[in-house]
């Protein structure tokens, strides 16, 4: 008997840690900070020249294979999107996506870094592409075990696009 | 005595016994071994249509062709493999296919064309418009093991339409199915009718011991090998049944020449001749088939086309005697003209590609797996870049052939030689690789195999070490700093070197553009020795260098001996904004449906991107206003950066062109190294045109994208500085942030050394090293 009151104070005392806790991450949340729909590829696909139109196609049905569970397969489409045009960023994008949720999620490093270089060349990227090349670079390092470096970038992520970012995953269908 | 000859007669029946159980065995392990041996075979990527693609430019018709689709003429849906050309339409029927990373269906399209592009692709029935379809892979080749020369495509008999094989047994072997692998009456009818002709005009092999001659035995003329064939042809009739041994004959047997391949069997020959599948053979091209089977050479239908015509109606009236043909059906056939399909060229000469496959392969590979385990290797090979590079690579080293006629040599193996290799950058595929002028006179792969100095081709190396920011230290050079180009003396434990320009003219001092542009060998020599010799070689190694590279002051001229491939891979790393790639030459192997090995597209930064920028610009630089000049003035535009390399005594002969999305490399020289006597501008750099215009046209799209951290200047080209209103000349020079030039050049500060020697102060290191050196 005489333990119940004490459960109760410190379920209260968790309540309380937890309330102020919460408070203060809305607190440090920049209220400035605009949120955007992230974009999916799909939203893409006519846009560009043929070659960019065929590879996104390409890109489209790899994060369906991803999605459906055959990530190999998923990966030699990403790379025939790649052989139709080699300077498509969303390819290298998915790619990022497919290594940054796989067993070496190191290797997406490299991928958004190409990505990057390529939409930054086009005068991008956009603030609609922004959270995913920041949330990856995060979810990449998070999940490779740079978890100081990681976090920052994915709470980031979460705050710029909370309808994808917010599980601090991107799953091929939210890219798709 | 009778007792000796029984004991002879023991040791003989001894020996005979042993002998003939030998040759059982032999037959044994190496027929079934040869029959059940499926090839491992080497296939491309798949063509994807789509539109907006250039159909003429991907040689849509000639890949059709190759890939067995035949037109259709008369009315009527094209069923799968045919297709239809209509007025600005195509309507194809393309097959089902799988691959590894996807199962193709059968799809019926019409894709409309407008000029030369794909307007639009519909599917049929429906007309639902599709964004794109798939090409199957083509085949680049397979491995056969024993020898390597030889195609075929392996067909059971089952497969096979009844007309074929009945017109091979008319002609070759009309007893076959009566005798035991040996015709006593066919022996005779020969031997009558060569003495009647007053030689050997008639053979008397059976279609058995024609087998077994090819599958164990050498082409002499001799009556033990005679014999020996002759009693392995009755074990084989012992052992198999007719179906085996007809199966294995038609799979065996020589029908041609594709330049240095042999074409074997009548699957690879109803290709070469018919475009064809063996399945799918007339009853009059079936007849043309074992029609040239006693000399396919001789009766060749592409080079004697009569000559085969008159055989081929030998063989349907042999066919029709022997009941094998209705009248109708031999008259009908004996109608057709000979119609054969053009001859595509092996796919340029990939046996180098192959060769080169086989060694990435891991080990578990060997010749031996490959000849017989029915592998599917999907490589990056594209058919058309390496027929454009085999034919580029051809002709270029014929035209110094023909100029200098001094370098001409009738010795296959003395040749003049050469390499071409393509890499797409971004992914480190190797696309073409011709590995010299022919395989069949010479399997030495110079594109990887070969070490050669790697001569200017080496200088980028030593200019992005000086370009590159060590650390919070900024860098040694801009591209708009001065270097100097006077005499130069170097202490080595050789003695002094005194290195020279090209044309032994000194220039005093010059921007390291221009230095590059101009590939002068001073300034970078002096930036090598400035930079440190160690710091250049690690630049090499991580451009993707891996040849030994001896750290002497002269490695900045490119001492080193690098093999092409190590090159291709080094400037990939350039044109891929510093992310390294691995070179390969494969994506999947696959063995019935399942994935056994999968090459992961993996690559690394090992440079900034804003120094493979810069380094991109300086080598545009060389091709607009430097070595590299020539490609303009034969008329290719486009975004093009390179750099030409020729080696002392021009031994070697260097081009290294690349655009956004391709990396090509071409080396001229001899195996064993001599005197060519011609610049690489005029040796290599003319190849490397020619296989771009077969591959691309005259113009490419794409540009080298910008980084932000770079930044354009209106720059004095003569002194560096920043360009003010009332500079005398101008142009533009790019730099990272930070780096840019202090001083101005205007109508305020005329005096334009004074910038140059304030940009000097700015990297202190620079002044204290050349004073270290020369005491300037």
């Amino acid at each position: 008997m005489s333990s119940r009151p004490g459960a109760a104070r410190s379920l209260l005392w968790v309540s309380m840690a937890a309330l102020l806790l919460g408070s203060a991450c809305t607190l440090s949340l920049p209220r400035s900070t605009r949120t955007v729909e992230a974009l999916r590829i799909s939203e893409v696909v006519d846009e560009g020249d043929p070659a960019r139109r065929a590879s996104n196609r390409l890109v489209v049905k790899g994060l369906d294979a991803d999605a459906a569970g055959a990530p190999e397969r998923a990966l030699g489409i990403y790379e025939e999107a790649l052989r139709v045009d080699a300077t498509n960023p969303y390819a290298y994008l998915a790619i990022a996506r497919h290594h940054a949720s796989g067993d070496d999620p190191s290797w997406a490093l490299s991928f958004l870094d190409k990505a990057d270089a390529l939409f930054r060349a086009d005068g991008g990227p956009s603030p609609r592409v922004q959270p995913h090349l920041v949330g990856l670079r995060g979810q990449a390092l998070y999940a490779s075990g740079r978890i100081d470096q990681g976090l920052p970038l994915l709470e980031e992520a979460w705050q710029t696009a909370p309808d994808v970012w917010t599980d601090g995953r991107l799953d091929a269908a939210e890219l798709r | 005595m009778a007792r000796a000859l029984a004991v002879i007669a023991a040791v003989l029946g001894f020996w005979a016994s042993s002998w003939v159980l030998e040759q059982d065995q032999v037959v044994r392990a190496r027929f079934e071994g040869r029959r059940f041996a499926v090839p491992s075979q080497v296939l491309s990527a798949p063509t994807v249509l789509y539109p907006g693609l250039d159909w003429k430019r991907i040689e849509l018709p000639e890949t059709l062709e190759r890939l067995g689709y035949r037109e259709l003429r008369e009315p009527g849906d094209p069923t799968p493999g045919r297709y239809r050309w209509g007025r600005g339409r195509l309507r194809v029927h393309l097959r089902a296919f799988d691959h590894p990373s996807r199962r193709e269906p059968a799809r019926d399209v019409e894709i409309r064309l407008a000029g030369n592009v794909i307007d639009s692709i519909v599917e049929r029935p429906g007309g639902g418009e599709v964004g794109m379809v798939m090409l199957e892979p083509e085949l680049v080749g397979a491995y056969y093991g024993i020898d390597e020369r030889e195609q075929r495509d392996l067909v059971r008999l089952e497969e096979l339409p009844r007309h074929l094989s009945d017109a091979v047994l008319a002609v070759e072997d009309q007893r076959f199915e009566s005798h035991h692998g040996v015709d006593p009456r066919r022996i005779v009818g020969a031997f009558l009718a060569n003495v009647k002709a007053g030689g050997i005009r008639q053979g008397a092999s059976t279609l058995t011991q024609q087998l077994v001659k090819n599958f164990f035995l050498t082409p002499e003329q001799t009556f033990q090998r005679k014999f020996t064939e002759a009693v392995m042809a009755l074990l084989v009739e012992a052992r198999y049944d007719k179906e085996a041994i007809l199966e294995s004959y038609l799979n065996e047997i020589y029908l041609g020449q594709r330049g240095s391949t042999e074409i074997h069997g009548v699957g690879e020959a109803a290709k070469f001749y018919f475009g064809k599948r063996a399945s799918e053979l007339s009853v009059s091209e079936s007849a043309l088939l074992a029609a040239i089977v006693q000399s396919p050479n001789r009766l060749s239908p592409h080079r004697h086309p009569e000559r085969a015509l008159e055989r081929r109606n030998l063989v349907l009236d042999l066919m029709l005697e022997q009941g094998r043909l209705t009248r109708e059906e031999h008259d009908r056939a004996q109608a057709e003209p000979i119609r054969v399909a053009t001859i595509t060229p092996e796919v340029g000469e990939s046996r180098y590609f192959l060769d080169a496959l086989k060694r990435q392969l891991p080990e578990v590979y060997d010749s031996d797996v490959l000849a017989v385990e029915g592998l599917e290797i999907y490589s990056t090979l594209d058919p058309r870049l390496q027929r454009a590079a085999v034919q580029a690579l051809l002709n270029g080293l014929e035209r110094i052939e023909s100029q200098y006629p001094e370098l001409r040599e009738e010795d296959g193996a003395k040749r003049l030689q050469g390499c071409v290799l393509a890499m797409r950058p971004q992914t480190g595929e190797i696309l073409a690789l011709a590995g010299g002028r022919s395989y069949g006179e010479s399997q030495f792969d110079r594109c990887t195999q070969a070490r050669r100095q790697a001569g200017s081709t080496f200088k980028p190396f030593v200019y992005i070490a000086g370009l590159e920011p060590r650390g919070s230290d900024p860098p040694t050079i801009t591209p708009a700093s001065l270097l100097s180009d006077t005499p130069l003396e170097v202490e080595t434990r050789q003695g002094p070197w005194t290195p020279r320009n090209y044309d032994h003219e000194f220039r005093g001092p010059v921007t390291a553009r221009h230095a590059l542009e101009g590939s002068l060998n001073i300034p970078v020599i002096r930036l090598g020795m400035e930079v440190g010799v160690e710091r250049v070689i690690d630049v090499a190694r991580r451009l993707g260098i891996t040849s030994r590279m001896p750290a002497v002051p002269s490695l900045a001229l490119g001492t080193a001996a690098v093999a092409p491939v190590e090159v291709a891979r080094a400037y990939s790393t350039i044109a891929n904004g510093g992310i390294r790639p691995q070179p390969h030459t494969f994506e999947d192997v696959v063995a019935g449906g399942e994935t056994l090995e999968r090459r992961e597209l993996r690559f690394e930064r090992v440079l900034d991107d804003g120094v493979a920028y810069l380094a991109t610009s300086l080598l545009e630089g060389v091709v607009e206003r430097g070595t590299g000049r020539r490609v303009r003035a034969m008329g290719f535009q486009g975004p093009v950066a390179g750099k030409t390399g020729t080696t002392d005594d021009e031994y070697d002969l260097w081009f290294v062109g690349f655009t956004p999305e391709l990396v090509v490399v071409v080396w001229v020289g001899f195996d064993e190294p001599r005197t060519i006597g011609v610049q690489s501008s005029w040796g290599a750099l003319p190849i490397w045109v020619d296989f771009m215009k077969r591959a691309y046209g005259t113009r490419i799209r794409g540009l080298f994208p910008r980084p932000p951290n770079v930044r354009e200047l209106e720059i004095n080209p003569e002194t560096g500085a920043i360009a003010m209103v009332g500079c005398r000349v101008t142009a533009t020079e790019v730099f990272l942030r930070g780096t840019e030039p202090q001083r101005i050049c205007d109508w305020k500060s005329p005096n334009a050394e004074r910038a140059v020697d304030v940009d000097r102060e700015r990297r202190p290191r620079r002044g204290g090293f050349w004073d270290r050196i020369f005491g300037r």
